[in-house]
């Protein structure tokens, strides 16, 4: 027994010997018999010889669905990940590989960002990549083109956070940033339009999110305002190919400059959309035409989740919202952060409220409002049974609002959020104000809980 | 109400928590009392709210409740409610302090922009100020510049433009000023924006920092509760064990006090049954032993059985094999047999089925021969009929013709005959000179054959006979006579037909005529109308006639023998009846079967004669007696009768016809020697005289006629020369022929 469990010990370092006889001379083959270290596990299999000739020659003859599934294992394991896109992506569905591939590109994969898949994580990333380098006039636009029909398949999300604008003698143009400032809107009109969304985003039948920043990332010391350029023409096509993309849910587009008449042309395009339920525009330059052709926009399409945060729009645009929202019955979620909104926008977004059967979130953290909205807002508490989040923090409201608040809050049990920090209210009623949403979230924690016992009964 | 309760008293201690990093309550660990408090004290309220609000929806769920609390009080529930709280506060917590930076931002950002806004208005302003003056000096430049054109004066002007410079470098500089605060604006805010950069990476870091930190509490906070949880549960567990274990060693015990006790009572009950058993043994035993002594001697008494029945068994073993030996040899014969006789079946069988077939086919064949056989038969019977007919058509035509030419041969012979005795006739007195006497033979007038009846006479004309009879009856006999007469040298032959008349004639004529005149009174119905009337005219004879001529006709009666039988009928019917009458002992019933008899023998039988001979003198007895009335019924009996008596007569006749042509030789012999032996000799010895006559006129009439041929020719010659004598032929020849020619030639006419 321990003779054999040596010889078998043996066995692993006798490979190495072993190996290296297989290209040793002739003198060596005849010792085989005479080597009592030799055994027959040094050999490989000839499947074993097969499989490593496929994986070598893998890209000119791709045989995968032929081998039966342990050898498939194999042979993927085996595969370098630096194979052409063009005979991996419709032939290989194996996560491991495709997770080799990731892995080996990027530091850093998050993979619940696509969705759980290798493989799609893959793809979108890469097409991002692609067009994140996209220069127009000089990028061949074929590779872009080349790469949809093996990612349309997968590709469900396109994040792409900077679009270049074409090579026009950036170098030549060192000015003031004096002139700059001046001079960029002159020089904009002439130049200078991004990549046209409207080859790609139609081609891709399951695309679902699209996350758009019309901007260049790490410009440093080559700012220029040309570079953040979201010129009309753009936004037309953009807003072409945003309309023939039947099935996207989520269309982000921030910090692009976007403004009122960008924003009308927007909207015209995602009325009646068949799908749309988040719509951002966030961190953009939307006055009160763009918000009350946002508000159309809310009762003519199935959006839940509208962010306009950091925008300008003021009262008048908050009116016009508030409208919609009054007839509206989808809109779930609203935010209004950093805009100009202040009381008589605030009050009318409150009277909408009161109204109102499904809105449960709402943002207007830094609108000015100060007491009159706090006023209108506790009653909506007192009515509304339906919002669950409110923020209100860094407005104006004061101790008084703070009380009317705190008045409206103690007849409500739904709300489980409200964010009254640096809204100068005074501790107590913060206080207080906390330990009944505190109540409301253990309420609303026991509400299943309760509930499912009951439903035996 | 709770609500408000609990926030007073948790009022005071609560603090607010700072945006500061500083300010945080997050380090739990340090500081649990409050938060822990709070807690409990949350847990308490919401246990509270729980009941009432379950209160509210009813006592069904109570004792469900009451599980539930007992769940509740245990610790590890206790123990996993309280981390849960403190870890949504922490989350809380932590999210708030994350979430504080961000909205510290935004208010900054905010203000920012409202100072962005008011400096915005500022400058606007200032902008504006700035440009209405210097507008206004530009004016008052443009202004003087009018001014100055008016100018003439050098100086003057050089002053004036000196003074337009400096108020341009004014203008200028105050241009340069707001540019340079501008500028300096600008540069301030380039300051204030690396200055926000530079707080909002800070913020980032921060954020950073307070997430990694949050993390990592989070973690720490996390593992401890779990780990408290864990142990929690443990303890629970323990004490759940310990509760088992001595709830189980409880149990042990008292089922091992329990078993002790069973295990007592069964000792006890084990000890009585042995006692039992005991007993029982002892029991058992003696009754064993007599069982065993009355046994045994069973046993002996069946051994000696035993032995006893082995001898016979012995005895029949041997009978049985020798039995069985002999069945077996049995048995074998009798399977050779068996087989044999299967053997045998079997062929029987075959022979059996061949036969079967065979008899198939003979049946067949002898169908079909028996078809063919009764066609061949029908046919030959067809044919007998046929050739029967035709033997009776040829009989009767060979009779008609035996007759013909029996007359030809007659006739001939009898010319001959007559040829011949005129020819002797002849000789004798011609030749001889002798007196000849022509000789009298019976043959000689005889005529037809032997066997030939005489031609029946009609029967309405032996009718007619009988009626006349009695008028002229001499007559009658005579003609009868004469019948009788001419059939005298026949003798035998004749009898039979004699026979047949002779009971006819035998019945007297009397009773004859009598019966015929009541049949012909007494059924004129028979008659035709037709006829009755011209029958009124005639006279009584004759329409008696007459009317006899129609019944018979009715009745069929056509020949003498039917006339006959009918008169015959009646006198034996009379007779009959008169037996009848007569004696009424005798077997009448015999008599008509004798009659029968009689009728069917018919004519030919002796016996017949004898009862007619003896029925006669009945008859001129019975004629008498038949009445009119009766005459009808004997009609009808004889009717009935009738055809049958003619088909049998019918078959009698033929048979009767057959002749007997013994005597036709004589006959013909006779005939043939009409001429006596003597004659005969004389006509030989005559017959050579008269041959040699005969030669000497033959040689006499020879030399005549040479004679006559001789003077023919001479004649002929003589003509000749005659001839050519007168032709010039002669002259012209040298030696004329004539000259040598005896011209005596004319002379053979001379002798004629």
């Amino acid at each position: 027994m321990p003779q054999a469990a040596g010889g078998r010990g043996r066995a692993i370092p006798s490979l190495r010997p072993s190996q290296s006889r297989f290209m040793a001379d002739s003198y060596c083959v005849h010792r085989i018999i005479e080597d009592p270290e030799w055994c027959l596990i040094a050999v490989p299999p000839l499947t074993e010889l097969c499989l490593q000739h496929i994986v070598q020659n893998f890209t000119n003859n791709p045989v995968l669905d032929r081998l039966p599934p342990e050898d498939q294992r194999k042979v993927l394991a085996r595969l370098p990940t630096g194979l052409p896109l063009t005979v991996t992506a419709n032939l290989i569905s194996d996560e491991d590989y495709w997770k080799r591939c990731c892995t080996d590109r990027w530091q850093v994969c998050d993979i619940s960002n696509h969705g759980g898949s290798w493989k799609r994580m893959f793809f979108e990333r890469h097409l991002e990549n692609i067009l994140k380098c996209f220069v127009p006039n000089t990028t061949d636009p074929d590779q872009v083109l080349e790469l949809i029909p093996l990612c349309r398949g997968y590709v469900r999300k396109l994040e792409v956070d900077q679009f270049l604008p074409p090579v026009k003698e950036d170098q030549k143009e060192e000015r003031d940033d004096l002139s700059d400032s001046g001079s960029d809107l002159e020089f904009g009109e002439v130049c200078i339009h991004h990549y046209d969304l409207r080859a790609l985003v139609p081609a891709l039948p399951l695309l679902e999110e699209l996350h758009l920043t019309y901007g260049v990332k790490e410009c440093g010391m080559n700012f220029e305002w040309n570079l953040f350029k979201f010129t009309y023409q753009d936004c037309c096509n953009l807003a072409a190919a945003v309309k023939m993309c039947h099935n996207l849910k989520i269309f982000k587009l921030t910090r692009s400059n976007v403004d009122d008449d960008k924003t009308r042309l927007l909207v015209r395009n995602l009325l009646d959309h068949p799908s749309l339920v988040e719509l951002d525009l966030s961190h953009n330059l939307i006055g009160d035409k763009g918000a009350r052709a946002v508000s159309k926009l809310i009762n003519c399409s199935k959006l839940e989740i509208l962010h306009l945060c950091n925008n300008q729009i003021s009262n008048e645009g908050a009116q016009a919202l508030a409208q919609a929202l009054a007839k509206n019955c989808t809109l779930t979620s609203l935010n209004l952060r950093l805009n100009h909104v202040e009381d008589e926008g605030g009050e009318a977004v409150g009277h909408a409220l009161l109204t109102n059967t499904t809105l449960k979130s709402l943002h207007l953290g830094g609108n000015r409002l100060a007491e009159p909205t706090a006023l209108v807002f506790s009653q909506v508490l007192t009515q509304n049974s339906t919002l669950t989040c409110i923020n209100f923090s860094c407005n104006p409201i004061g101790p008084d609002g703070g009380k009317q608040l705190l008045e409206g809050l103690r007849c409500n049990q739904i709300l489980t959020e409200f964010d009254l920090r640096l809204a100068e209210v005074d501790e107590e009623s913060e206080y207080l104000i906390s330990q009944m949403l505190w109540a409301n979230r253990d309420a609303a924690r026991l509400q299943p809980l309760l509930q499912q016992p009951a439903e035996p009964l | 109400m709770s609500r408000g309760a609990g926030e007073e008293s948790a009022g005071p201690r609560w603090r607010m928590p700072g945006l500061d990093h500083e300010t945080q309550p997050g380090s739990d660990p340090a500081e649990p009392g409050p938060e822990e408090r709070i807690a409990a004290r949350r847990r308490r309220i919401a246990a509270r709210l729980d009941a009432q609000r379950r209160q509210a929806l009813g006592e069904i769920e109570e004792p469900k409740e009451e599980a539930e609390e007992e769940g509740e009080e245990r610790s590890s529930h206790k123990q996993v409610e309280e981390s849960r709280q403190k870890l949504a506060k922490l989350l809380f917590e932590g999210t708030r302090m994350v979430t504080d930076i961000q909205v510290a931002a935004d208010l900054r950002e905010t203000q920012r922009r409202a100072e962005q806004a008011q400096l915005k208005l500022q400058r606007v302003e200032k902008l504006e100020n700035e440009a209405r003056s210097s507008a206004d000096k530009f004016e008052e430049i443009t202004s003087k510049w009018a001014l100055a054109k008016k100018m003439t004066v050098p100086q003057e002007l050089w002053q004036l433009l000196n003074q337009q410079q400096q108020l341009c470098t004014q203008l200028l500089e105050e241009k340069n000023k707001l540019i340079g605060e501008l500028q300096q604006e600008l540069k301030n805010k380039d300051e204030q924006y690396v200055q926000t950069i530079k707080k909002q990476s800070d913020d980032i870091h921060l954020l950073l920092e307070r997430m990694e930190e949050q993390i990592r509490m989070m973690l720490k906070t996390y593992r401890h509760n779990v780990h408290q949880v864990e142990k929690a549960f443990e303890l629970e567990r323990r004490e759940l064990l310990d509760n088992n274990r001595k709830k189980w060693e409880e149990a042990i015990q008292a089922l091992n006090t329990k078993e002790l006790e069973y295990l007592h009572a069964r000792v006890k009950k084990v000890e009585e049954f042995e006692k039992q058993l005991n007993q029982l043994r002892v029991q058992y035993e003696e009754e064993y032993n007599s069982m065993k002594i009355h046994l045994e001697t069973d046993v002996q008494n069946l051994e000696r059985q035993l032995q006893h029945m082995k001898a016979v068994y012995l005895v029949n073993q041997e009978k049985l094999e020798y039995n069985l030996q002999v069945l077996k040899k049995q048995d074998e014969e009798n399977t050779i047999i068996r087989s044999q006789q299967k053997r045998k079946l079997n062929r029987l069988h075959s022979l059996l089925s061949n036969l079967r077939t065979k008899l198939v086919k003979q049946e067949k064949q002898f169908r079909e021969e028996n078809q063919s056989l009764a066609a061949d038969c029908e046919r030959i019977t067809g044919q007998c009929k046929e050739v029967q007919r035709r033997m009776r058509h040829f009989a009767a035509s060979d009779a008609e013709k035996f007759m013909k030419v029996w007359l030809m041969n007659e006739e001939e012979a009898k010319g001959l005959m007559r040829k011949a005795l005129d020819a002797d006739r002849i000789i004798h007195t011609q030749q001889l000179g002798l007196p000849w006497e022509e000789p009298h033979y019976w043959f000689l007038n005889n005529i037809g054959p032997f066997g030939h009846y005489k031609a029946k006479r009609m029967a309405t004309k032996l009718a007619a006979e009988v009626l006349t009879e009695s008028t002229s009856g001499a007559q009658e006999k005579k003609e009868e006579k004469e019948e009788v007469g001419s059939g005298e040298g026949q003798k035998e032959n004749t009898a039979k037909a004699g026979d047949t008349a002779t009971p006819l004639q035998n019945i007297s004529r009397k009773t004859a005529k009598r019966i015929l005149e009541l049949v012909s009174d007494e059924s004129g119905f028979l008659i035709e109308r037709k006829l009755l009337g011209p029958l009124c005219a005639l006279g009584k004879h004759e329409r008696t006639l007459l009317r006899l001529d129609s019944i018979f006709s009715a009745l069929e009666i056509d020949s003498e023998d039917d006339l006959y039988q009918l008169v015959d009928f009646f006198l034996k019917y009379k007779a009959k009846e008169g037996d009848l009458s007569q004696s009424q002992g005798s077997p009448g019933g015999e008599d008509i079967a004798d009659l029968g008899e009689d009728r069917t023998d018919g004519e030919s039988s002796a016996q017949s004669d004898e009862l007619k001979s003896s029925q006669r003198p009945l008859d001129s007895l019975l004629s008498v007696c038949i009445h009119a009335d009766d005459v009808l019924k004997i009609l009808k009996a004889f009717v009935q009768d009738f055809h049958k008596l003619r088909e049998e007569d019918s078959s009698a006749k033929e048979v009767l016809q057959v002749r007997d042509s013994s005597k036709d030789g004589e006959y013909w012999e006779a005939l043939a020697h009409v001429i006596p032996e003597p004659t005969l000799k004389l006509w030989d010895a005559l017959a050579v005289a008269l041959e040699e006559y005969y030669n000497i006129l033959t040689r006499r009439a020879n030399l005549l006629a040479e004679a006559a041929v001789l003077q023919q020719q001479n004649s002929e010659l003589s003509l000749m020369l005659e001839q050519f004598i007168t032709s010039g032929v002669n002259s012209m020849l040298l030696s004329p022929p004539v000259h040598q020619m005896d011209l005596n030639l004319p002379c053979p006419e001379e002798p004629r």
